[in-house]
């Protein structure tokens, strides 16, 4: 009796369970179908199954015709969904690659690290550097700096752009910082300058992650964090590079290049399979 | 299958029963000099009628809390971990030990040196070791400073270095390490019957056992492998990947990174770990005198503690790059213990070093705090899946 392969759709999903947002983006034929974003659940295999179905639902595809799901993130180690977990490392390369093929370094910026990537001309990855155990530069941070001077996350950015001066701060690190902004409230500098601050020192301690892998052009800045407009600008300034304007959200960049490696995989699997039929 | 070899349990049990030999031996009149660092040349200890073993085993970080009441946290974690068995006490060999030589190699080794003589009452012994080992002034100093290391334990020993002792510690010693030296290859090889980390614990128990009686076990094992494994060959290096260990030291119970290497598909095939190889290569000693031992240890790799601004011809980075390509390895995972400043500060230089020569780095920098252990696997496991994308490449 001959076993029934299943139908190939050219359907495929990424996930990235991060700390602080789940991702999901499904590819058909090639190109993005549908993608959400929620907040992390405390049982990333939950989340994880949340937000495949959300991104899933905003395809309009059934689960059932998935072909190949990858999961990444800190949460890919509880992803009973997936049929293969790799780094957000190597996700990210590949999710920047698909997006603009000239990219050659990433700066990501997610809710609990920081990364620097260098990548080839086919998305692999060639060098990468992580903060060290610190929450200076990620999103966590600026959510920490975001409560001290009581405004929205997302408004913390143009916040700084506010600033006319950079109010040097002797510290990046989380608790250190909160201390020393309190400390230039009460002495009157004024808190867009204070915030302007911030994200530039952020931005000099990304720059010094770059110095272990080097930059090369075009860059590329993935992660939630890459939506603050005011990061993005201290980057650009700091770092003598310039960021192109995101044509895809960029916290979904993970998550992208899950999809895209499930799309590989599942070639790959096609080819191996193949290969062992004809061997037969 | 590596776990088969009859020698690895004699080994272990060797080691096991340790504790309970060097008491006996103690109550027989026999004086044990426990001794840390790369720099302490173990031949004058055994000349002297010492039983020599190694302090230091690494890993508690309950111990490393306890050391750093004594010792500030800006120092490694197996520095305070030490300081922390000092002060719990109940590590035989500490407890064993008659006398503790230390060198100054690493000045954070040498404050405990001060810590353990000022709360613990040790009965430090020490050897200073000069800063740039290229200068004909450093040699004068380390053979001055190794003449003095001597009269030290001389009067300790209650006894005087005897030449003829001294030319069969020597050559104890070359035996042994000349057994490690041949040792080793076997664990990179195809179908290797022993791993890497177990080649590394029996090497890293040979500092504590009897050395007589080692070299036998070790003499044992090789003729083990040669029977079960034959000739140690590496057909095709791109099958797996291959990675060679190096930077800060690992003693026998840190396992972490270790364990995250091995469980997600890395293979380990070798090391430049002054607790593991290292220690018994190019050691060269011309004549059974306390000069020519002073010699030897200075003509050795350098360890990263001192400092060394040629990066043309330091030592330690044309000996890594050699052990790189001898056991066929293809990336470098270099091991940084928070606040072990001589590894950490040459870590950049280590990977442009390396990186010219195509050997991909990844530096992991870490404790013995389990809190890390997420971010270290995600360093760990991008970095094999870059190696393993190269090796489809290459294939």
């Amino acid at each position: 009796m001959s076993e029934q392969q299943p139908e190939v759709k050219g359907i495929y999903a990424g996930v990235d369970v991060g700390s602080l947002g789940t991702k999901g983006v499904v590819l058909k034929d090639g190109k993005i179908a549908g993608h959400a974003i929620i907040p992390s659940q405390l049982n990333s295999e939950e989340g994880g199954l949340a937000v495949l179905a959300e991104a899933l639902k905003n395809a309009g595809i059934d689960r059932k015709d998935v072909d190949f799901i990858v999961s990444t993130g800190y949460g890919r180690i509880s992803a009973s969904y997936a049929n293969k977990t790799v780094t957000e490392i190597t996700c990210h390369a590949k999710g920047a690659n698909f997006l603009y093929p000239k990219v050659r370094t990433i700066i990501d910026m997610g809710g609990q690290d920081c990364k620097a990537i260098r990548i080839d001309a086919k998305g692999a990855v060639v060098d990468f550097a992580m903060n060290d155990k610190c929450a200076a530069g990620t999103g966590r941070f600026l959510e920490v700096m975001a409560n001290v001077f009581k405004v929205k996350l997302a408004d913390l950015g143009a916040l700084a752009l506010e600033g006319t001066e950079i109010v040097p701060m002797s510290s990046t690190c989380t608790v250190f910082v909160e201390s020393e902004t309190i400390s230039l409230l009460a002495r009157g500098e004024k808190p867009s300058n204070i915030i302007n601050g911030i994200h530039h020192a952020i931005a000099n301690r990304v720059n010094g992650l770059f110095s272990r892998v080097g930059i090369e052009s075009e860059v590329f800045f993935s992660g939630g964090v890459a939506k603050n407009i005011g990061m993005k600008t201290a980057l650009q300034k700091v770092m003598k590079v310039t960021i192109p304007e995101p044509t895809f959200d960029p916290q979904l960049t993970g998550a992208l290049g899950a999809a895209v490696l499930a799309q590989n995989f599942a070639a790959k699997e096609a080819k191996e399979k193949e290969a062992s039929c004809l061997a037969v | 299958m590596p776990g088969s070899l009859k020698t690895i349990g004699k080994i272990r049990a060797a080691l096991a029963a340790r504790p309970a030999e060097l008491a006996e031996a103690k109550a027989r009149g026999r004086k044990v000099a426990a001794w840390v660092n790369y720099n302490i040349p173990e031949e004058l200890l055994d000349a002297l009628g010492f039983i020599p073993v190694r302090l230091g085993w690494g890993g508690d970080d309950r111990l490393t809390d306890i050391g750093a009441r004594y010792i500030s946290t800006k120092n490694c974690v197996f520095v305070r971990e030490l300081v922390g068995r000092f002060e719990e006490a109940t590590d035989p060999y500490i407890k064993a030990a008659d006398i503790v030589a230390l060198d100054a190699t690493c000045l954070q080794v040498y404050r405990v040196a001060e810590l353990i003589k000022y709360y613990f009452k040790a009965n430090t012994v020490i050897l200073g070791v000069p800063r740039n080992f290229a200068t004909p002034e450093a040699k004068d100093y380390f053979r001055a400073e190794t003449a003095h290391f001597v009269a030290r334990l001389e009067e300790q020993a209650g006894q005087k270095l005897d030449a003829a002792k001294l030319a069969e510690s020597i050559k104890l010693y070359d035996a042994i390490r000349a057994a490690i030296r041949e040792l080793y290859p076997y664990q990179a090889g195809d179908d290797a019957k022993i791993t890497w980390l177990e080649t590394f614990d029996v090497v890293q128990a040979g500092q504590f056992l009897d050395r007589r009686a080692y070299l036998g076990l070790l003499q044992e094992l090789i003729a083990e492998l040669k029977s079960q494994q034959g000739p140690p060959v590496v057909k095709d290096p791109h099958s797996e990947v291959r990675i060679f260990l190096s930077g800060s030291i690992i003693p026998p119970n840190d396992r972490k990174l270790i364990g995250i290497i091995e469980s997600w598909g890395g293979r380990i095939v070798g090391d430049d770990l002054w607790s593991g190889l290292l220690s018994s290569i190019d050691v060269n000693i011309a004549a059974p005198t306390v000069e020519a031992i002073a010699d030897a240890y200075l003509g050795r790799a350098p360890h990263a503690a001192l400092p060394y601004l040629d990066l043309e011809s330091d030592g330690r980075l044309k000996n890594l790059k050699s052990l790189v390509h001898k056991f066929k390895a293809q990336a470098v995972v270099y091991h940084t213990l928070r606040y072990c400043d001589p590894f950490t500060f040459k870590a950049n230089e280590t990977k442009t070093v390396l990186n010219k020569d195509g050997i991909p780095f990844l530096e992991i920098h870490t404790e013995y705090a389990g809190s890390d252990y997420e971010a270290i696997r995600t360093r760990v496991e991008a970095f094999i899946e870059l190696l393993k994308n190269r090796n489809l490449v290459e294939a």
